[in-house]
C-alpha cells in the first residue's frame, strides 16, 4: 500500500475477508470468541465510566490509584520488554535474535497502544492533559516525563517498524536504537513516579526506576515465548528453538537477579522496624497477591529454566504464561502496596473510620476496561499478523 | 505579596467541628465523609472508668500545610498546582487533568477529588476564592472557632499576630523531616 512516498508492504490479499478467514479449529474459534468477549466487556466498562465517571471505580481519597493504572503499567512494561527483545537483533546485531525483531517491535506497538487505551479512562481529563502538557509542562513531574517520552517512544517504534517492513535495516537500526533509549528513559521515569513519592516510605528511593527496566526485560522474554508459541503452534523449528534457548538462559539470569533484588528490598524495608516501612513490608509479605507474584513470575519459570537450561520451549511457553500472570500481580501489587499504609495525618479517627490498612478491590467497570485492554491488544496483534509479514525475510 | 500561614493553638480545640462545617459552607465543599478540606483528628480517651487517661483525649485540627516546598506542586505534570503570590498552594481547575498524583504525593493527606462540579482535585486554599477575594482577612475556620484555636496571617509582616505568636511561643510542624517547609504551625 502506498500513501504518498510512504510504502507500507501489506501481505498479499489482506482484507476484512482475510481477517475473518482464519482456520476454524477449536483453539482458533475459542481465541476469536475470547477476543470478542473481551471487547464486549470493554464496551460495557466504557459505558459505565461514561455514565458514572470515576464513581464507577473503587478508587477513594486514600487509594486514588487503582487497577487501571496497574494494567497501564502492565502493558507499557510489556511494550518496553518487547522493544528490548526486538532490539537484540536489529539494533545490537545478534544474528540469532534477528528473526523475532519485526514481531517483537510490532508487539511493542500494540501493547503500548493497549496501555494508552486503558489509561485514557483513568485520567480524568485526557484532552486537558494533551493541551497543558504542551502549554504548561511540569518539568519536575515524573508523570510529565513518562508520558512525553512514551509518546516519543511510540513514534520511534512505528518508524522503526516501517523500516523493518521495508527491509531497510540501517534506518531501522537508527530509529530502533533511539526508540530503545527513549523507551528505557520513559520506563525508568515510570518507576520514578513511585520512587519520587517521599511521603510513601515503602516506594521512595532508587529501587523502582531500576527494577522497572529489569522486569521489562523479563516480561519481554516471557512474551517472546508466548508469541512464538502461538506463531509455531508449539512446534518450534530449529532456528526458533535456538533463539528461545538463548532467551531462556538470559531469563534464568534475570529472574535470579530479580529474586536477589526483591529479597534485599524486603530485608532493607523490614530491618530496624522503621514505622511505615517495616510494618508495610511485613503486611505485603503476608499478602496473597505478593505470594502469587513470587510463585508465578519467579519460582515456577526459574525452576522450569533450571530443569534443563531452557531446552524445553514448550514447557517454557507454559511457564511464561504463568510468568505473565505473575507479572500482572507484580504491577497490581506495586500500585496497591504504595497506597497500603494510611498517611496517619493526625487522623487518629477520621469520621469514625479508624485508620488501618487501606483496602481496595477493583470495581466491575475497572475489571471490564482492563480486560478490554487485553482484548484490544490481542485484536490489534491478530490483525497485524494478517496485514504484515512479521517473519524475518533477510536471513 | 504576602506569605500567608496559620498557627494552631491545638490544645484549645474542643472538637466541636464548627471549623469543618464553616469551611464546607463557605467554600461550597461537597457533603460526604471523604470530601473535606480540613479535619479534626481525635485521640480517644484510653483506659477504663474510673482510671481514665484524660491526657490521651486530644484533638488535632489539620488541613493543607501550604508547604513552601510543596511535593504536590512538583509532581503535577501540568502546573495545575501552583503557589500564588500570597504563598498559598492552590489548584487551577482549568489545568488539572485528574491524574491524582498530587493526592499520592502529599504527605499530609490534604487533597481529595471534587467529583461533582469541577471533577478535579481540591484542597484548602485559605479561603482565597471566597473570603480573601472579598477583601476579608480571616478564613472561615478561623472566624468560626469558639476557642480561637486558629491564628491566620502574614509571616512576612513582623507585626502580624502570627509572627508575634511564633516569636514568643514554642511550636512544631508536621513531617518537617520531609523538607516540605510547612506553613501550618502547632503551638505548644
Amino acid at each position: 500500500m502506498k500513501i504518498g512516498f510512504i510504502n507500507i508492504p501489506l501481505k498479499e490479499g489482506f482484507s476484512i475477508k482475510s481477517i475473518l478467514g482464519f482456520e476454524k479449529t477449536f483453539v482458533n474459534l475459542l481465541l476469536a470468541s475470547a477476543i470478542l468477549g473481551l471487547l464486549a466487556v470493554f464496551a460495557v466498562g466504557i459505558y459505565s465510566f461514561l455514565v458514572h465517571g470515576h464513581h464507577a471505580y473503587n478508587v477513594t481519597r486514600e487509594h486514588p490509584w487503582g487497577l487501571l493504572l496497574a494494567v497501564y503499567i502492565f502493558f507499557v512494561v510489556s511494550s518496553t520488554g518487547l522493544c528490548i527483545i526486538g532490539s537484540l537483533g536489529d539494533v545490537f546485531g545478534f544474528k540469532d535474535y534477528m528473526m523475532i525483531s519485526k514481531r517483537a517491535i510490532f508487539g511493542s506497538i500494540v501493547t503500548i497502544l493497549a496501555g494508552f487505551a486503558v489509561i485514557i479512562f483513568e485520567i480524568g481529563h485526557p484532552v486537558t492533559m494533551l493541551i497543558y502538557n504542551v502549554l504548561s509542562p511540569g518539568l519536575l513531574s515524573a508523570i510529565w516525563w513518562m508520558g512525553t517520552l512514551y509518546g516519543l517512544y511510540l513514534t520511534f517504534m512505528i518508524i522503526e517498524f516501517y523500516f523493518l517492513l521495508n527491509n531497510d535495516m540501517k534506518k531501522a537500526k537508527i530509529f530502533g536504537l533511539t526508540g530503545l533509549l527513549v523507551g528505557l528513559a520513559a520506563h525508568s521515569n515510570l518507576g520514578s513516579v513511585f520512587g519520587f513519592l517521599n511521603a510513601r516510605g515503602i516506594s521512595q528511593g532508587v529501587f523502582y526506576p531500576t527494577y522497572f527496566i529489569l522486569t521489562a526485560f523479563i516480561t519481554g522474554i516471557f512474551l517472546a515465548f508466548i508469541i512464538y508459541g502461538f506463531r509455531y503452534k508449539l512446534d518450534f523449528p530449529d532456528n526458533a528453538k535456538k533463539l528461545l534457548q538463548g532467551l531462556a538462559k538470559i531469563q534464568g539470569l534475570l529472574i535470579s537477579i530479580l529474586i536477589f533484588f526483591v529479597t534485599w528490598k524486603m530485608l532493607t524495608d523490614i530491618y530496624g522496624g522503621v514505622p511505615g516501612k517495616a510494618d508495610t513490608a511485613l503486611h505485603i509479605l503476608n499478602s496473597t497477591t505478593f505470594q502469587l507474584e513470587v510463585v508465578l513470575a519467579m519460582i515456577i519459570p526459574l525452576l522450569v529454566i533450571l530443569k534443563d537450561f531452557g531446552r524445553s520451549p514448550v514447557l517454557l511457553f507454559w511457564a511464561s504464561m504463568s510468568g505473565m500472570v505473575g507479572i500482572f500481580f507484580m504491577r497490581y501489587n506495586l500500585v496497591h502496596d504504595t497506597q497500603l499504609k494510611p498517611l496517619m495525618m493526625l487522623k487518629k479517627t477520621e469520621y469514625q473510620l479508624p485508620p488501618t490498612w487501606i483496602d481496595y478491590f477493583p470495581s466491575q467497570a475497572e475489571i471490564f476496561i482492563s480486560l478490554g485492554g487485553l482484548g484490544l491488544c490481542l485484536l490489534m496483534y491478530y490483525i497485524g499478523t494478517k496485514a504484515f509479514n512479521l517473519d524475518d525475510e533477510t536471513h | 505579596m504576602a506569605r500567608l500561614a496559620m498557627a494552631l493553638d491545638y490544645k484549645n480545640c474542643i472538637n466541636c467541628k464548627a471549623c469543618e462545617t464553616a469551611c464546607k459552607e463557605e467554600n461550597g465543599i461537597l457533603r460526604g465523609a471523604d470530601k473535606h478540606r480540613i479535619w479534626v483528628g481525635t485521640g480517644e480517651i484510653k483506659g477504663e472508668y474510673p482510671l481514665l487517661d484524660i491526657v490521651s483525649n486530644t484533638f488535632y485540627p489539620s488541613q493543607c500545610q501550604h508547604c513552601d516546598d510543596a511535593p504536590c506542586e512538583d509532581v503535577c505534570p501540568t502546573h495545575a498546582t501552583y503557589t500564588d503570590d500570597n504563598g498559598v498552594v492552590r489548584v487551577d481547575v482549568e489545568k488539572c487533568i485528574l491524574c491524582t498524583y498530587c493526592i499520592n504525593a502529599c504527605p499530609y493527606d490534604a487533597r481529595y477529588v471534587e467529583d461533582v462540579v469541577t471533577n478535579t482535585v481540591d484542597k484548602c486554599n485559605f479561603c482565597s476564592d471566597t473570603r480573601l477575594e472579598r477583601g476579608e482577612t480571616t478564613t472561615a475556620c478561623q472566624n468560626t472557632c469558639p476557642t480561637k484555636v486558629r491564628i491566620f496571617g502574614d509571616l512576612d509582616d513582623p507585626n502580624s499576630e502570627i509572627s508575634e505568636v511564633l516569636r514568643t511561643r514554642e511550636h512544631f510542624s508536621l513531617k518537617s523531616h520531609l523538607g516540605t517547609n510547612p506553613k501550618l504551625f502547632y503551638l505548644t
